[in-house]
């Protein structure tokens, strides 16, 4: 027979066990903790903590009694001589089987009740009892957020904006793989899934800016894909809705904000919309976020444009690439020389042509880095009045300077491709495109509606430019008949 | 049988020796391909252990950059993939190859070489999944290979094809090793064993062997449907072309959740043996634990959609799922109040495998309890792909499953080898492992409750994640410091062997009735079975009217039950084995089936065919001859050779 090394009950490991307890009920005093499940912010997050803390107890019950029972049979009969002493070979016991299995049913049915009823307040629509519904759409993309809100025409990236004490119907999707919006202190999770559209309600009852994060794996940078909801009163809610349709004031000639806004319009624009407030401007930006999206879809290897977050009102927003570092000027620096050090593998490094360098940084200088973060951060509700378009001053605009800024980041003036086809010779091509229009006519309507004549092999990605005057278009016109 | 049969040319001659690489190659003894099976899948758990502790070494503290997050996502993608597919899956056929037949008093498995095949198929299958690493390019889109992110477009690289072959290579090997447990228990038991004498291990078997049978298949589909997305341009769940990536989660889980009880029914069963071996009392309720176990694996059907709670099935799904997730509880339940019930008013000896058997009550309890959790979809909401479900399936599946095969592995290696693994360092073992596991995944709980999203290669500063995250790196350490004590034991006890007798324990089923190790037939004779634990009640007669008291109709049932009486009812009395033809080895005349390296080669043939998916046609072309020489070669092959 083979001998059983004598051994009163480990007592010592059985304790050390009680450590990682130990631990959680010492982390349990830190609802305070960015992304804690119990330090809840709205009715959501609450009933569905409550109910957690509910079955929680009753596991914590059975919990007990199960591994009481184990550690108490395992002392009390266990074996205290080399006595081989036959215990009475009992087969079983029916009665006892009802009971254990009766009781736990009874246990689950009182877990069940709260947990269908959570289901149905939680999942079956948005309360119409709780004052006016704000209709809010979120897009998931790799790796950021996009906020949308239809009703008020406005779109915003990586930090959602509620009033408080207003429920906040979300519809949940993505442009490319599942992601999933997770709002901790608000609500449990939902996920964006692509071709199926999820929908949600938050409320935020608590002023405050709350942390979220992406939960579903979704690609190399899944880590980093962050965001912030901002509960405002209703006051300031409004006041940024109605920033949202205020320009920003145009930048003084010859100021650094102004040679960043040249930069930036040469280097960024073509995916990176920082004008969304005028009447219309909503609409033009979905279509071009659709737009940009076809671009990288049929190239995704070597396309020049990908969806990106809008940035209107830039220098408003607290955080930097979907919640990552606190917004400034060297943060923002840091981030247009070498995205990846900040969020890995982002689009636009690997296809925006200024990081087509060596190391893959941005090809331009640190003053001019400096300037297009300064132009961004400035970007703020102008002084004019919320939802009038602001004209270029007009008169003294020359027409490459107006291709320079609306331009030149998809055309090139020679033959080169970038997005769209090279400017060279347009004046002698255009006037034989399309029977019935000459050059004229032909150009300024594939700037006020591009989607018109695609030329073959192209994407359909060009925005509509009838923001600009009748004089800008002109101008514009007269200056790509003389691109040879 | 004196069927004449067309022989096939053989390239080589057929394999004899019982020594050397051929006598492994061509082995169709259940017992060594037992051990092929679990050396290997021990390795994989030594190489998928790793993985794990890479990964803890990445998460110890925030903002490490210990780790590129390829490199991360890499990692526990194989992680998953390698624990599920490679080491607990193939550890637990490990016991049923070396314990079905021993239990039920059989020679062998039904088709021993079919056995052969679905291990060489298992070896080759995980190889080709880990040659990716070579390659530089291991799938990264997590064990799940959630659509699209799996797709060609989100993920370029060639790791998720690789991921996608192995899988699919790996179930052939798990599909024929399914069936042919359950022809094995079904028509191979002895004369007396019913059904309801089976050894419980055997039963578990038999429950899982079917669960595999059915839920590979599902994977299989998908399988190839992913393949054909990846490789051909289809759209089955590329949402790009229009393809539906909540199919694939549908069809994924309704694999995945039985592939969960796969994974734990063994275990359960490993423990329903130990259990009752060192309490010294049989099984408590024996009937309830095989219907809670049959009940478990039936219900497990019907629960996969709670891995989906967050994806917006709506609320009435959410609501069924919810329901049957909890109802799947009532029958694990019963499962743990019986053993309980067997340990209660036992003469209990906490040696090794005792105490991993007893842990794995404590620590499953632990996972069932998170689980029931997260069956309520408001709570799920919060903890759906946090590390709180980490945590919950470590619980089950470490907690449970490993601790289960552990204890497994110190109860049968007597068996198994004739030697005992020694007992002080196996405490040791067992003191490190189970110190380790809950200082690993127990602040994972904590984790997740504070918002700590999975598969998240690092956190900010400022989260207040790192002082759990660093105790968890120490408990995993601490864990995998237990692993090698065991390694340690394994080499330290081979060389200071105490010898084991063929019953060490004071055993119950059969293979304790043989000799340790047992000798290449198994039985002299096949046993007559009469009672449930027939072996212990043979040596403990006085203790039959204790446990039959009140089960009078389980009187008088020694009816036979077995296929190797090949239809003859009358045979109640042992046939008389010895009169057949010696086979040459030397068995005592006992026919046992001559070794074969086709099962070897179809092997080869299919691994190669998988490979062409992952390189070219002509690829898929070379593998054609291996296939075909393996296939005709193994349909011709007569059992025995003619002397």
């Amino acid at each position: 027979m083979h001998r059983v090394s004598k051994l009163s009950f480990p007592s010592r490991p059985a304790l050390l066990l009680l450590a990682p307890l130990a631990i959680a009920l010492l982390a349990a005093c830190t609802p305070d903790n960015n992304q804690s499940t119990f330090g809840t912010a709205g009715p959501i997050a609450r009933d569905q903590a409550d109910l957690f803390i509910f079955i929680f107890w009753i596991a914590a019950v059975v919990f007990v009694l199960v591994e009481g029972a184990v550690i108490y049979i395992a002392i009390r009969y266990r074996r205290r001589s080399d006595s081989d002493k036959l215990p009475y070979q009992t087969h079983g016991n029916n009665k006892l089987e009802i009971t254990w299995t009766i009781i736990p049913i009874l246990i689950l049915a009182a877990v069940a009740v709260p947990t269908l009823t959570g289901i149905w307040e939680q999942q079956n629509g948005v309360p119409q009892d709780q004052g006016e519904v704000l209709n809010v759409e979120a897009i998931g993309h790799q790796w950021w957020f996009e906020f949308r809100y239809p009703g008020q025409e406005v779109v915003t990236a990586n930090e959602l904006r509620i009033p408080v004490g207003r429920p906040v119907a979300l519809k949940l999707t993505s442009q490319d793989v599942i992601h999933s919006f997770w709002v901790p202190k608000i609500a449990g999770k939902v996920d964006m899934v692509p071709l199926n559209d999820n929908f949600m309600w938050i409320l935020g009852d608590e002023v405050g800016t709350f942390y979220g994060q992406c939960a579903e794996f979704c690609g190399l940078a899944h880590a980093m894909m962050r965001f912030r909801v901002v509960v405002q009163s209703e006051e300031d809610f409004q006041a940024w809705i109605d920033g949202m349709h205020t320009a920003a004031d145009p930048p003084v000639a010859g100021s650094r904000e102004a040679a960043g806004q040249t930069l930036f319009a040469q280097n960024c624009a073509s995916c990176h919309t920082v004008d969304s407030t005028a009447p219309g401007s909503y609409a033009r930006e979905i279509n071009s976020q659709e737009a940009r999206w076809n671009g990288w879809i049929s190239d995704i290897e070597n396309a020049a444009i990908v969806s990106a977050p809008n940035l209107t009102n830039f220098g408003t927003r607290s955080t930097l690439g979907a919640g990552l570092r606190d917004l400034n000027q060297q943060s923002l620096e840091e981030w247009i020389i070498d995205p990846s050090s900040i969020k890995i593998g982002t689009r636009m490094q690997k296809h925006a042509a200024m990081y087509n360098t060596p190391d893959g940084t941005a090809n331009l200088s640190s003053s001019e880095i400096s300037d297009i973060a300064t132009y961004l951060l400035s970007l703020k509700p102008g002084s004019g009045a919320a939802g009038v378009v602001i004209e270029q001053s007009e008169g003294d605009v020359d027409g490459a300077a107006l291709f320079a800024t609306n331009c030149s980041a998809c055309h090139s003036t020679g033959a080169d491709k970038i997005v769209g086809p090279g400017m060279a010779g347009i004046g002698d091509i255009a006037g034989s495109r399309v029977a019935g229009l000459d050059a004229d006519q032909y150009l300024e309507q594939s700037l006020r509606d591009p989607g018109a004549f695609i030329v073959d092999g192209y994407p359909p990605v060009m925005p509509g430019w009838s923001q600009l005057s009748d004089e800008s278009i002109d101008t514009l016109v007269t200056y790509l008949k003389t691109l040879k | 049988m004196t069927t004449k049969s067309l022989t096939f040319p053989r390239l080589f001659p057929r394999p004899k020796a019982d020594t050397g690489i051929w006598s492994w190659i061509g082995t169709v003894d259940h017992k060594r391909i037992g051990t092929l099976y679990g050396i290997t899948a021990f390795i994989w758990f030594i190489v998928g252990g790793i993985e794990a502790l890479l990964l803890r070494v990445q998460l110890a503290r925030p903002e490490n950059d210990f780790l590129d997050p390829e490199a991360f996502n890499q990692l526990f993608t194989m992680h998953g993939t390698t624990m599920v597919f490679l080491v607990v899956m193939p550890l637990s056929a490990a016991f049923f190859n070396w314990l079905i037949p021993l239990q039920i008093g059989a020679r062998d498995v039904a088709f021993p070489r079919l056995n052969a095949f679905s291990f060489w198929v298992f070896l080759l299958g995980s190889l080709l999944l880990n040659v990716s690493w070579i390659t530089g390019d291991a799938p990264n889109g997590g064990w799940f290979g959630y659509a699209p992110n799996s797709s060609t477009t989100f993920n370029p690289g060639i790791g998720m094809t690789y991921w996608v072959v192995g899988l699919n290579i790996l179930g052939v090997a798990s599909i024929a090793a399914g069936l042919n447990f359950i022809v094995t228990i079904l028509n191979m038991r002895a004369p007396g064993m019913t059904m309801f004498k089976l050894p419980i291990f055997t039963w578990m078997t038999l429950i899982t062997s079917v669960l595999i049978v059915l839920a590979m298949p599902v994977l299989a589909v998908a399988g190839i449907q992913l393949l054909s997305d990846r490789v051909y341009g289809t759209y089955f769940f590329d949402s790009l072309g229009g393809g539906d990536p909540v199919l694939w989660q549908n069809i994924f889980w309704l694999f995945g959740h039985p592939e969960v009880y796969i994974l734990i029914l063994p275990a359960m069963g490993i423990v329903s043996e130990v259990l009752p071996t060192f309490a010294r009392k049989p099984l408590f309720g024996y009937p309830f634990v095989v219907f809670a176990g049959a009940a478990i694996a039936f219900m497990g059907w019907f629960v996969w959609a709670h891995h989906m709670f967050t994806v917006g099935l709506g609320p009435a799904a959410n609501s069924a799922f919810a329901i049957s997730t909890m109802l799947i509880a009532v029958p694990t339940g019963v499962k743990i109040f019986n053993w309980l019930g067997t340990l209660w008013r036992g003469n209990i000896r906490l040696n090794t495998p005792m105490l991993f058997s007893i842990s794995f009550i404590a620590m499953f309890t632990i996972g069932g309890l998170s689980g029931v959790m997260h069956a309520s979809p408001p709570t799920d909401a919060q903890q759906q792909d946090t590390y709180f479900v980490v945590a919950h399936f470590h619980y089950v599946l470490v907690g449970g499953a490993l601790l289960g095969i552990f204890s497994g592995i110190y109860f049968w290696w007597p068996k198994f080898t004739g030697w005992f693994l020694n007992e002080k360092l196996g405490l040791t073992n067992w003191a490190l492992m189970l110190i380790g596991f809950n200082f690993t995944f127990g602040p994972m709980h904590w984790l997740g409750m504070d918002g700590m999203p999975r598969r998240i290669y690092t956190y900010a500063e400022d989260m207040g994640w790192e002082t759990s995250n660093l105790f968890s790196t120490i408990g995993s350490m601490l864990l995998g410091l237990g692993i090698l004590v065991f390694i340690i034991n394994v080499f330290y006890s081979k060389m200071n062997k105490k010898m084991a007798s063929a019953d060490p324990w004071d055993g119950r089923t059969l293979e304790w009735s043989v000799p340790s190790p047992p000798p290449p037939h198994d039985f002299d004779e096949i046993p007559q079975v009469k009672y449930r634990d027939d072996f212990w009640f043979k040596k403990h007669p006085e203790t039959i009217a204790q446990y039959y008291h009140d089960e009078h109709d389980d009187q008088d049932q020694a009816v036979p039950s077995g296929a190797q009486f090949d239809g003859d009812d009358e045979a109640v009395a042992v046939p008389a084995v010895a009169e057949n033809k010696s086979n040459g080895h030397g068995h005592g005349g006992i026919h046992l089936p001559d070794m074969s390296y086709y099962p070897f080669v179809l092997s080869v043939g299919i691994t190669i065919f998988g490979a062409g998916f992952l390189t070219n046609t002509y690829v898929i072309a070379a593998g054609v001859p291996f296939f075909l020489w393996g296939l005709l070669g193994w349909s011709m092959e007569p059992v025995n050779d003619p002397e």
